[in-house]
């Protein structure tokens, strides 16, 4: 019974992207659609097959990604220290929430032009500004996942005389896991915009450049194409990202238990 | 009204005999009613009548089926044999002359009202003209000792007093039959003991019938005209206790006596039994 | 407010200026290529001239501006979506399979098929602002309608509630906390796509005036402009914090 209704459920969520699909098809098989913006789904496939075999597609999304990752990687870490740093130390923390308030609602796109000027246009821009925009979501969820560590944990570690090093790597770390795998999650999100963005106005590598490049040369086929393209990347990455988090949550959760 | 029912009950009650005959149609009736889910009996032929201003309390071990049979009063749940009757109607779907009290005040009370704000819901739902609905919710919170607590919200009040805010809630529907699952459950024996014995109160003034699920045995007694006993594995009436106990009832005089105490030990046995 | 909490705030700015103090100081002592990080003191008066005597206050009305529609937009749009696909089954059916496609899709990717469609006008700029806001307030309210306390349905249930009122009383009101979320999420969402459809587009925001100032060499302008987005993003946190504290009041009642 649930399985046929799932089924149908399935069947109906397809109707709107296939319906979608054909209807654009067939609107610019019977219009001879010639234009500058849009294309026929025949075409995008078209364009974005060609793109693909030519490599210039795959090139185009390693430097994409490789900017990103980088700008995660150190974005997160930086977030996590000072999130850890400032969940510990309730005092620092204090001492700096004027300062982190006033630098935490610029938003990260914002710092490009300044990048520009100090880096120029290049790799460098595009990995600060994402590590900028990775910072947040790091430094808070890891700030509250830290004073949220349940006390008697944290006595335990003193009354077994751990180091304040050690404390953080077997007591605070673990428990606070689950938020750091919510933050990178967070994070890959904007990673990708911010990469994009960057690439469309500082840094002419990558997906973004391609998506400008094919809009100014009039080539809306090859334009949608890389869209689509971004689009399941982004899809993918959530979907690996959730995939992640499920593991890892079925670790804590598997661990928990034992002492 | 209705006062005059009960006493008019209690006087063919006191000789004890021949009831049936001469008392009028029960107001719930329960005809062979079985449940089966998936292929899982979990009631089976349960018959039970219960007239107009009674208070019977159910008890059994857990699994037995006793909120199943209150919800089944309620509409929530249809049975899948017999037939479940309310002053000869079957209990299709919810009616608003009966009203709930569920255990877990803290989920079944809306968090973003203030105690005024959750009994207006029920005034809401009946159609009380809105000039009407203060006067109203001022009485009924006076009735439950919450007159000074109308403006506050469910979180910065202690457990008792919202459940004595759910009950003002189901009051403010003008129930004929209040079902309770568990309702003290959840609470310290002080507060337990206030909240029966205003439930009492409340209930014997207005004539309402109670359909009352309990674990707690001395509750049941406490509280009941009779009690129902389930077995579980599918559940289904094992006995039934009638509590002759005089009214009003009082924490001290009445738990001591010693018909009290001949129930207490009857309804012990017959859990263990059940249980076992 | 307590006493501790305000002298901890008052340090906590001291500390702030302490940071700016020595800023000038390396910039006075030219630690770093003014070019490149100009001290406060010339930021201040690029500001200060900028707002008095330049186009600053314009750019500053008409970036919010864009802001505030887009995210408007997005708002209602998400609310409405997402009550619905939170409430009715079928329309989960039908619509959440593409909205879960169309999800994952950084919003600045589809800048260049905005500009390619609408141009280089405001229609561009608020369509791109209301695609990338709506997600967390659709999310948010579809997860809030859907989480509501299964006993309270079961309570209006046994009121006899209509529908209609169920999801005007119960629904709606217990998913208010999730929606807050998504607001605040969105801003910041709605924030970073003004600045940068209008550093893509032109036009006369802060974001163009910024990009314009980096390629011309200006940094005090740049950071001027700069700060005057990040305050913006600081009072719309603020404001919504303050929304937040009202519609919640219920929650902070313990």
């Amino acid at each position: 019974m649930s399985g046929l209704a799932s089924r149908a459920d399935r069947a109906r969520g397809l109707c709107l992207p296939l319906g979608g699909l054909l209807v654009a098809e067939a609107a610019a098989r019977i219009s001879g659609l010639d234009s500058t913006t849009l294309a026929a789904p025949s075409a995008i496939a078209g364009a974005g097959a060609r793109a693909a075999l030519d490599g210039s597609l795959f090139a185009a999304t390693a430097q994409t990604l490789g900017a990103a990752f980088a700008g995660l990687v150190i974005g997160v870490v930086l977030g996590l220290a000072a999130g850890i740093a400032f969940g510990l130390v309730r005092p620092l923390d204090r001492l700096m929430e004027v300062t982190v308030e006033l630098i935490r609602p610029v938003p990260p796109v914002a710092i490009i032009p300044i990048l520009i000027i100090v880096s120029g246009l290049g790799f460098r821009t595009e990995v600060t500004t994402v590590a900028f925009a990775c910072i947040w979501p790091a430094l808070i969820l890891s700030r509250s996942a830290v004073r949220g560590v349940e006390p008697r944990l944290i006595e335990v570690s003193r009354a077994l005389r751990l180091s304040p090093l050690a404390r953080i790597g077997k007591i605070i770390m673990p428990s606070i896991l689950p938020n750091i795998v919510v933050a990178v999650r967070l994070s890959v999100g904007f990673a990708l915009i911010v990469a994009i963005t960057v690439e469309m106005t500082a840094n002419p590598v990558g997906l973004g450049y391609a998506m400008i490049e094919a809009q100014q040369a009039l080539d809306p086929a090859l334009m949608l194409a890389v869209l689509l393209w971004i689009g399941g990347i982004g899809w993918a990455l959530n979907a690996l990202l959730l995939l992640l988090a499920a593991r890892v949550m079925g670790a804590a959760a598997r661990q928990a238990p034992s002492p | 009204m209705s006062v005059r029912v009960r006493q008019a009950k209690r006087r063919f009650e006191t000789p004890g005999v021949a009831i049936e005959a001469i008392a009028p149609a029960p107001l719930i009736r329960f005809r062979q009613v079985g449940l089966d889910i998936g292929g899982r009996t979990i009631i089976d032929g349960v018959s039970l009548d219960i007239r107009g201003g009674e208070v019977v309390c159910v008890v059994g071990p857990s699994g037995c089926g006793k909120t199943t049979l209150l919800r089944m009063i309620a509409g929530f749940v249809q049975p899948t044999a017999g037939t479940v009757t309310f002053n000869g109607q079957p209990t299709a779907a919810p009616r608003p002359d009966v009203a709930i009290v569920f255990q877990d005040y803290g989920k079944a009370l809306l968090p973003w009202r203030t105690a005024a704000g959750n009994v207006a819901l029920a005034l809401e739902a009946i159609g009380l003209p809105k000039p009407q609905r203060p006067a109203r919710i001022a009485e009924l919170l006076a009735l439950l000792g919450l007159g000074g607590h109308a403006d506050k919200y469910p979180a910065a009040m202690s457990g008792g007093m919202q459940q004595r805010l759910q009950i003002a809630r189901a009051l403010a529907q003008e129930p004929t039959v209040l079902l309770m699952d568990e309702p003290f459950g959840a609470l310290d024996a002080m507060t337990r003991q206030h909240l029966q014995d205003e439930l009492l109160r409340i209930v014997t003034d207005r004539g309402i019938t109670v359909f009352f699920v309990t674990h707690d045995l001395e509750e049941a007694i406490y509280l009941a005209d009779r009690v129902i006993g389930l077995a579980p594995n599918p559940g289904r009436v094992a006995r039934e206790f009638d509590i002759g106990l005089a009214r009003p009832r009082d924490q001290l005089a009445t738990i001591e006596h010693p018909d009290f105490l001949r129930l207490r030990r009857a309804l012990f046995e017959f859990i263990k039994a059940a249980e076992s | 407010m307590s006493v501790s909490r305000l002298a901890w705030i008052a340090a906590s700015a001291l500390v702030f200026c302490v940071i700016v103090a020595a800023w000038q100081q390396a910039a006075d002592a030219r630690v770093f290529s003014p070019v490149f990080f100009p001290g406060p003191d010339r930021i201040w008066s690029a500001l200060h001239r900028g707002w008095t005597q330049g186009d600053l206050a314009a750019r500053t009305a008409t970036t919010l501006g864009h802001m505030l529609v887009g995210w408007l937009l997005a708002s209602v749009v998400g609310v409405a979506l997402g009550a619905v696909i939170g409430l009715s089954p079928l329309a989960s059916a039908y619509l959440k399979p593409t909205l879960e496609l169309l999800r994952p899709l950084p919003a600045s990717a589809t800048i260049p098929v905005a500009i390619a469609l609408l141009g280089l006008g405001e229609s561009m700029v608020l369509a791109v602002i209301a695609f990338g806001a709506v997600w967390p307030m659709l999310v948010g309210t579809m997860h809030g309608v859907q989480s509501v306390e299964p006993r309270l349905l079961e309570v209006a249930h046994a009121l006899g509630m209509p529908r209609r009122r169920v999801i005007r009383d119960i629904a709606l009101p217990s998913a208010i906390p999730d929606i807050l979320a998504g607001l605040r999420l969105s801003l910041t969402v709605a924030l970073i796509l003004t600045a940068v459809t209008e550093m893509m587009a032109g036009g006369d925001g802060l974001g163009a005036a910024i990009l314009d100032a980096g390629r011309l060499m200006r940094s005090a302008n740049v950071f001027a402009g700069v700060a005057i987005l990040g305050l913006i993003g600081m009072a719309g946190a603020m404001l919504l914090s303050i929304l937040e504290a009202r519609c919640l009041r219920w929650r902070l009642a313990s």
